[in-house]
């Protein structure tokens, strides 16, 4: 019981600590692996979790907490270890003072290939989703969509004539980790995490691994999915791969009517590659590429309305090389991001409307550590983006410094401060900051707070759309405080965090005469709320349980009018039961969506609603390496709306099979 | 019972011997709310002459919604037909009790307006957006409730006037610009001619053989501004006979007719002239800027009132202003969402 236990080195304590407190990544048993397979990451959760005892885990993670910060910057290989992992190193070195929630694999692997239902049936985010896997948009603690960023492997992918990503392009099985961040987070990831940030990061292992995942659902509407991965590494080189191709008729009953789904078939393929050199113990190359190519029939509001369908094909890549000089760490990263979207507003006619956007992003980062417990990060960013549609072309060109301290002081106090400035051609640049405190009031209650200034940048749409673009539009800027307690025992973690946040200058489109509408710097809005986040787990000998759940509360005011926003609901619960014995589990999954106004005045709502899910699987193989399941889905089935007039599906089911070599 | 019996005393082209006006609409005033696009949430309001609004009107007898976008209504005989645009249909009900009567549901594509000229209805669609080549107008066999025949016409026909065996088209050019009216035949179903008027030609009306045409042109934004003009033709031989430009960067729309006068608006402000005018007005009666009213979605004159709807912002309840001719608010209430137009059930 001493520090010493600490594995290796305890600049991994940070993991650790918001391991526990965080999603089922941190509480997953890991029992069919064995630690030499698992990222390093992971390896750590192993020593501390699976068969250990558990109160004596505690405490050794406090120890090595208190003892082990103290060489946190200092020692170079683990240092360098934990940055090759994943790209998104700001995680690791910034992000104490809020709370995150991880998704694991097997909620990955469990749940649908579609991003909307993983996040809405496992976190607090909110979705509108114009109908079972149509276009799909987030709203993160009462925010808009455009007020969430989504970040691949530390790069804000949002779309740059929209300003958001729809949820339905993204399939969450060719990423290696999901984690949602709620909250602000504009000084480090730019424009839009202003409700919270989406994170898709894929790691990289240098463990001489070699493993294989062949996930395969197959379910009702003919929905499928074939998803692939495979890792390899030796000592210096790491490869990884996943591809996926997921489809459906999607040609469901509404329940409660003799209507069906019409048009709403889609298929959409995707590939993501990364891979990592280490030339020398000083320099690692890493490059990581992903691929999406999918086409979605628009499904039918009225039986009669014309066909129409979206091709969406984006492609991405990125190039690093991470060097580690002594107290310095260097990162060098250059992005390329292409998005092209085709509408086909008559189906027949084969005629389309396209728009494409290209970024290239050349961003550099150095950390030093100054002290033993200050660590300091600069970051240079630069972003040229232009964008091309059949009714016009824009581009833009924007600059950013950031600095960031973290600094610990004594065992049980730390802090961070950062600060960014934007430099920007096409509108009035922010100057950004976040100030975060993390407080252990005892070995079982940790309390944080955080406030920052963020940003949301009007998208060129916003700016140029022929007749209604407007040039002289500003960003939307978000004043935001928060604070978090979160509690932890052996069994149970529970996290409550209290948020404020003041919007103004939120973009909105108002009439402009004409019949048109043009965007504009008017609405101020209120928001504030609560979300909660519980996670319990037991074992009675071989009887495995573990339930999940959370629960926010929101309001978000318009100031003018004082109502409600239209689509943010002001209650949304989650939960989750799993059970599993020897080579059987079940679990029951539950969401409730509060009532939500589809109209500024609040006149008109749609009625809240609670969908469950029931699966059951079976671990087949020596090794338990292959998995059987069937899921029922909307088990009870409820009739609801989660958009106007797009009803979504009653009861049905797939089945699946995972198998791992 | 009084009221009934006034209203039926009251010459009216649309009274037809022999048919019952009784029911819960027969008095007052329709409006037909828009509704968002690509929601069903399209709808019908009506104020009574008794001052009553009852709201959802449709959705209230009929036990099922409207439909996605309902662009435009015409009131006939003892029917009223709401044109859907993005349902691709056309809704028939009973103009006094709103009870559905029927729906053209085949053979329209981004269906606009309609008129009914020899017992044929007639509905101007807009077809494939990224296509100008396939628009028409649908011929409507009002019995069976279906498209009969279509004429092609040019790109984006938009609202229609019928006199003496004539439709006038106006191209406002749907997903382009349009500068034409297409005259349509009535016993041939066929464009016997195409007028030229200026660009986005977006509302029109006939009175006393005369035809005026108000176009709006095209807007700055377009990168090749031009102005916006007022058309005179003669029904007689669909000459031009007269023309008026407006000023630089104003863009004119809702031409409508009542008591001898004309009314368009441009933006929030309300113009009025004589119909037999030698030049534009150069200012306008008024406007609607103290109510809020950012550009008038809806508009109508009749009786000496004027009627305004107002989409506040395309996400709220719309409201509808009543003013009289000069301006003064006399009535205000909140109806369905994009209130677009007004039909008077009298």
């Amino acid at each position: 019981m001493k520090a010493r236990s600490c594995p290796r080195n305890c600049k991994f304590v940070n993991m650790l600590f918001y391991k526990p407190l965080s999603a089922a990544g941190g509480w997953e048993g890991k029992k069919q692996n064995k630690p030499g397979d698992l990222p390093v990451e992971k390896q750590l959760i192993f020593a501390f979790g699976g068969k250990a005892n558990d109160t004596m885990k505690n405490k050794i993670i406090l120890l090595c907490f208190l003892v082990g910060i103290q060489p946190a910057f200092a020692q170079n290989d683990t240092v360098q270890l934990e940055e090759a992992l994943l790209s998104d190193s700001y995680f690791l070195r910034f992000s104490e003072t809020q709370s995150k929630i991880i998704l694991s694999d097997s909620i990955l692997e469990r749940n649908s290939s579609s991003l909307t239902s993983l996040l809405n049936y496992n976190s607090s985010v909110y979705f509108k989703e114009n109908g079972l896997g149509m276009v799909s948009s987030p709203s993160f603690r009462g925010t808009t969509a455009q007020q969430t960023a989504v970040v691949w492997n530390g790069i804000n992918i949002n779309s740059a004539f929209l300003g958001q990503t729809d949820f339905n392009t993204v399939n969450p099985k060719t990423t290696d980790q999901i984690i949602v961040k709620p909250g602000g987070g504009s000084v480090v990831y730019g424009s839009s995490a202003i409700g919270g940030s989406i994170h898709l990061n894929d790691e990289l292992n240098f463990s001489r691994a070699f493993k294989n995942t062949l996930l395969a659902n197959y379910g009702s509407f003919n929905s499928y999915g074939l998803n692939f991965g495979s890792q390899f590494s030796t000592d210096v080189f790491s490869f990884n791969v996943k591809s996926g191709r997921n489809g459906s008729d999607n040609n469901y009953k509404f329940p409660g009517t003799d209507e069906k789904n019409l048009n709403g078939q889609f298929y959409n393929n995707s590939l993501n590659i990364s891979a990592g050199y280490k030339i020398d113990p000083s320099n690692i190359i890493k490059i990581y590429g992903n691929l999406y190519d999918g086409e979605r029939h628009f499904s039918l509001i009225s039986s009669n309305a014309t066909k129409t369908k979206y091709h969406d094909y984006s492609n991405r890549a990125l190039a690093e090389w991470n060097g580690f000089f002594g107290k310095f760490i260097s990162k060098l990263k250059i992005a390329y991001l292409n998005e092209e979207y085709r509408y086909y507003p008559t189906l027949e006619t084969k005629n389309f409307n396209f728009g494409k956007a290209q970024s290239s992003i050349v961003k550099y980062d150095l950390g030093f550590s100054l002290h033993k417990n200050i660590f300091l990060n600069a970051i240079f960013d630069f972003t040229g983006s232009k964008g091309k549609t059949d009714r016009y072309s824009s581009d833009r060109k924007t600059g950013s410094a950031s600095i960031m301290m973290k600094h610990q002081v004594g065992r049980k106090f730390l802090y961070e401060a950062s600060l960014r400035k934007e430099i920007t051609d096409n509108y009035g640049a922010p100057f950004l900051y976040s100030l975060g405190i993390k407080y252990d009031l005892a070995d079982f209650y940790r309390i944080t707070f955080n406030t920052s200034k963020n940003f949301r940048a009007p998208t060129f749409n916003d700016l140029s759309w022929p007749g209604t673009g407007n040039p002289d539009l500003n960003p939307e800027i978000s004043y935001q405080a928060e604070i978090g307690n979160q509690l932890y025992s052996d069994d149970l973690s529970v996290q409550v965090t209290a948020y404020y946040n003041f919007v103004k200058d939120m973009i909105r489109w108002v009439p402009a005469g004409g019949g048109l509408s043009a965007p504009e710097n008017t609405a101020k809005v209120r928001i504030y709320g609560l979300e909660s986040v519980l996670k319990y787990k037991k074992n009675f000998g071989s009887h495995f349980f573990e339930l999940n759940g959370t629960y926010a509360y929101n309001v978000s005011e318009n100031r003018e009018t004082q109502t409600q926003l239209i689509y943010a609901p002001y209650h949304k619960a989650t939960a989750s039961l799993g059970y599993s014995w020897n080579r059987i589990s079940s679990y029951y999954q539950f969401l409730y969506t509060g009532k939500v106004f589809t109209d500024s005045t609040n006149k008109n709502e749609l009625n809240a609603y609670t969908v469950s899910n029931l699966g059951l699987e079976l671990s087949l193989g020596k090794k338990l390496n292959y998995r059987l399941g069937v899921q029922v889905l909307n088990l009870l089935n409820e009739k609801y709306e989660n958009v106007l007039s797009r009803p979504m599906p009653g009861t049905n089911f797939s089945f699946y099979l995972n198998f791992k070599l | 019972m009084t009221a009934s019996l006034l209203i039926t005393s009251c010459s009216n082209d649309d009274d037809t011997p022999g048919i019952d006006e009784t029911g819960d609409f027969a008095n007052g005033m329709f409006i037909l709310n828009e509704g968002n696009f690509g929601s069903n949430n399209a709808s019908v309001s009506f104020y009574g002459n008794d001052g009553t609004l009852s709201n959802n009107i449709f959705q209230a007898v009929n036990g099922e919604s409207l439909g996605d976008t309902a662009q435009s209504m015409l009131l006939e005989d003892e029917k009223a037909y709401v044109v859907l645009n993005v349902s691709n249909t056309v809704e028939v009900v009973n103009r006094y009790t709103f009870e559905s009567l029927g729906t053209v549901s085949t053979g329209l594509v981004n269906p606009r307006y309609m008129v009914i000229e020899n017992g044929k209805g007639y509905v101007s669609n807009w077809g494939d957006p990224t296509s100008p080549d396939d628009d028409f107008i649908a011929v409507i066999n009002l019995s069976s409730y279906s498209v009969e025949s279509t004429i092609s016409v040019a790109e984006g026909p938009d609202r229609m006037e019928e006199e003496g065996g004539k439709i006038y088209v106006a191209h406002s050019g749907g997903y382009g610009y349009g500068n034409t009216v297409s005259v349509i035949s009535t016993t041939s179903n066929t464009v016997t001619q195409t007028i030229s008027v200026g660009d986005i030609p977006n509302s029109l009306f006939e009175e006393n053989g005369k035809l005026y045409v108000l176009c709006g042109g095209k807007p700055d934004w377009t990168g090749d501004e031009t102005v916006g003009k007022l058309f005179i033709i003669d029904t007689l031989n669909d000459a031009v006979i007269s023309s008026f430009d407006f000023p630089a960067a104003q863009h004119p729309s809702q031409l409508v007719e009542e008591d001898d006068k004309l009314y368009y608006t441009i933006d929030n402000q309300i113009y009025g002239a004589n119909l037999n005018l030698t030049s534009l007005p150069t200012g306008a009666l008024f406007s609607t800027g103290e109510q809020g009213v950012y550009g008038v979605y809806g508009f109508a004159v009749q009786n000496g009132k004027i009627y305004v709807g107002d989409a506040v912002d395309y996400i709220s309840a719309g409201k509808v202003y009543i003013y009289n001719l000069n301006g003064a608010l006399e009535n205000s209430f909140e109806v369905g969402l994009l209130p677009n137009g007004f039909y008077f059930n009298d």
